[in-house]
């Protein structure tokens, strides 16, 4: 990896970060927004109204961390998971992780539970929606990646089908609508105990996945030839899937199912850096938390009422996909 | 309190009663809110109604023993099924979700059926007018809609109905009028600005173009949300730009939406927080934002939360008293009242 490409890695993110905390649809003169951020670091007269800075610190900052960890993490999940089943169609939630959380969330809005109670039902019922396909999947001490692919299918139309359920039941005035914009994706509920909560597992299943790139390169090549190299393969599988799991159940969770990054995002990864996975993951992770912070910097000023993510992560990124595609006509791969 | 035991007789009466098995010989018409001319039979005494938030309204014009199909929205209103426990057993042949089983309803028999107009016809129309049910749509976006849908609901269920539905207005016209009065000297500058959160959640506001925004707007205040249709998704910062001088949480589970508003640091700095007006919307035999029979006492609610120094004399409490003992035939206690002006289970 080049020098300059690691700088850019890190500074690129960082920069919009910066930039997207002058953003939004309240007022706040860019000089106020320097000053209040500058105001942390050292102490500045506080001319400015307290509300001011409740929107820059306590709104607009956790909602920016929060887009950038979840974008960071879908896609260093998904550039993994697609290493692993050496299969570029493979997202994230292809164990079945976002329908269960889905059905998890849903169930939790139906009882009326309060936003924290929502979380912790959805991360759970993600991380249980992956156990039951690894346990589907295992067979003969083994876990082949078609019974993964299989049993995440039949995992995932399961939750689908409770989902369904739990959207039939709902009080078409109040509870319907609210589990149809959560499952259309939002940072909305962003706070700084959210980041509390969400981060540890994000940070840790991204930290995991970090450390094993290297034999990762090797498992691309497939079980036998990663299996005849010493690497083995089950325990790195199972390594891989539980960091995913914490990412993505943790993502799903606080922000709702946000499609198309996970898939993506390491594709341009690829072009960018190539198919290595010592640079592919972190790559995948600066362009998916620049990716996901400019697209919600989108849904939360273009219009009054906020739009989903989910509809802005497709609407914008699937035509830029479409043109890097026609213009490198899928050469990276 | 009426004799509950002796209506489902009489109901079942009517009911099995062979005269309404055969097809009506006389009948009338009815022009509903699609400006179609509907053919009834000249009495009706089985009606169908699909859309929840009428059935109390049925209740209220006295119509409520002919329902024979109802809706499971409509069964889940608690004070709906404390002032007719009936509604449990009426076949639900609509689901939440609005579509229609087809055989429940026939089964059931409705001389017609009531649903609300939203500028189409229902999906299931035609699979239940092939078998000569009419149906009668009603308009749902604004107050003078909902006086049109209490009428266009008593000519339909007969006479007497029509009676209790023309009082209704007449009284609900005083109301307005009443609020009017006050609010129309109002500028701009004397408007509050009021922000509604739909039932979805306290992040999801009540814009333009609904009956919410008409009753603000009546009740001299200005609705915050520039945004237009029901319950549309906003960010906390767009409600801190706003910056809304009332708050009225809307529908369940209220007290645990304005717990959420008043303990999170991040809405503080809000006027309607900082000045404590954060408001939980009062809901009865159906929510009273919305499109019921209690609109007519939610404008004098609005108007007494929103310029409380224009209406001292009004007494919400004694005037939601007389409405239930009135048009729902039950004298409500204290802790009845307060469980409705609270918008907590009976």
């Amino acid at each position: 990896m080049r020098r300059w490409a690691l700088i850019a890695m890190i500074l690129v993110p960082l920069a919009v970060l910066y930039v997207s905390l002058f953003v939004g649809r309240f007022t706040v003169p860019a000089a106020d927004v320097a000053r209040i951020l500058a105001s942390r670091l050292w102490p500045i007269a506080r001319d400015w109204p307290a509300s001011a800075e409740t929107i820059v610190l306590q709104i607009r900052l956790p909602r920016a961390i929060l887009a950038m960890f979840v974008g960071a993490g879908l896609s260093v999940s998904g550039a993994a998971f697609q290493g692993m089943f050496r299969n570029p169609l493979v997202s994230p939630d292809i164990l079945g992780v976002s329908a269960a959380s889905g059905f998890g969330a849903a169930l939790a809005l139906l009882l009326s539970r309060g936003a924290f109670a929502l979380e912790l039902v959805a991360f759970l019922f993600g991380i249980l929606g992956v156990g039951l396909t690894y346990l589907l999947a295992r067979t003969y001490r083994s876990t082949p990646v078609l019974m993964l692919v299989l049993s995440g299918v039949i995992v995932a139309a399961f939750f689908s089908a409770l989902l369904s359920g739990a959207k039939y039941l709902a009080d078409p005035d109040s509870k319907l609508p609210a589990i149809t914009y959560w499952l259309l994706g939002s940072l909305n509920g962003s706070s700084m105990q959210t980041l509390k909560l969400v981060l540890p597992p994000i940070i840790l299943g991204g930290a995991g996945l970090m450390l094993v790139r290297w034999p990762l390169n090797i498992l691309s090549m497939g079980d036998e030839e990663a299996r005849s190299l010493g690497v083995s393969t089950d325990r790195l599988k199972g390594i891989i899937i539980v960091c995913t799991t914490l990412i993505t159940a943790a993502a799903v969770s606080v922000c709702g199912i946000v499609g198309w990054v996970g898939l993506v995002i390491p594709h341009l990864a690829r072009m960018w850096v190539g198919p290595d996975h010592r640079a592919l993951l972190p790559a995948a992770c600066s362009i998916g938390a620049t990716y996901l912070l400019l697209i919600d910097d989108v849904a939360r000023t273009a219009s009054a009422s906020e739009i989903p993510l989910g509809i802005l992560t497709a609407i914008v990124g699937a035509p830029f996909f479409a043109y890097l595609l026609r213009k490198t006509q899928g050469g990276w791969q | 309190m009426r004799n509950e035991s002796l209506w489902v007789v009489a109901a079942w009466l009517l009911a099995t009663s062979p005269m309404q098995t055969s097809r009506a010989q006389v009948t009338r018409e009815v022009t509903d809110a699609a400006g179609r001319v509907v053919t009834l039979p000249s009495t009706v005494n089985r009606v169908a109604d699909a859309w929840h938030a009428n059935n109390a309204l049925v209740l209220m014009l006295g119509g409520a023993d002919k329902l024979v199909a109802t809706t499971v929205q409509a069964q889940r209103q608690p004070w709906l099924r404390k002032l007719y426990p009936r509604i449990d057993q009426v076949p639900a042949a609509f689901n939440a979700a609005g579509d229609l089983n087809v055989e429940t309803l026939l089964g059931a028999r409705p001389d017609v059926i009531l649903m609300a107009y939203d500028g189409a016809l229902p999906r299931w129309s035609a699979a239940v007018e092939a078998y000569h049910v009419p149906i009668v749509l009603m308009p749902n976006t604004s107050l003078e809609g909902l006086k049109t849908t209490a009428r266009i609901t008593g000519t339909v269920l007969g006479p007497r109905e029509a009676e209790v539905a023309e009082d209704y207005i007449r009284y609900f016209d005083a109301n307005i009028r009443r609020v009017r009065r006050e609010t129309e000297r109002l500028s701009a500058g004397q408007r509050p600005k009021v922000l509604h959160t739909s039932s979805a959640g306290i992040l999801t506001a009540d814009g333009l173009d609904t009956v919410i925004d008409d009753w603000i707007r009546l009740a001299g205040g200005r609705n915050a949300a520039d945004v237009t249709g029901n319950g549309r998704p906003v960010t906390l910062e767009q409600v801190a730009a706003w910056d809304p001088d009332v708050i009225i949480v809307g529908t369940a589970p209220n007290q645990l939406s304005r717990k959420a508003i008043l303990e999170d640091p991040r809405w503080r700095e809000i006027k309607a927080v900082k000045n404590g007006n954060v408001l939980v919307n009062p809901s009865g035999a159906y929510l009273w934002d919305r499109h019921s029979a209690e609109a007519a006492l939610q404008v004098l609610w609005a108007a007494k939360m929103i310029h409380p120094e224009l209406f001292s004399d009004l007494d919400i409490k004694r005037e939601t008293i007389n409405f239930y003992a009135k048009y729902f035939h039950h004298a409500l206690t204290d802790d009845e009242y307060s469980s409705i002006v609270n918008a907590t289970a009976p």
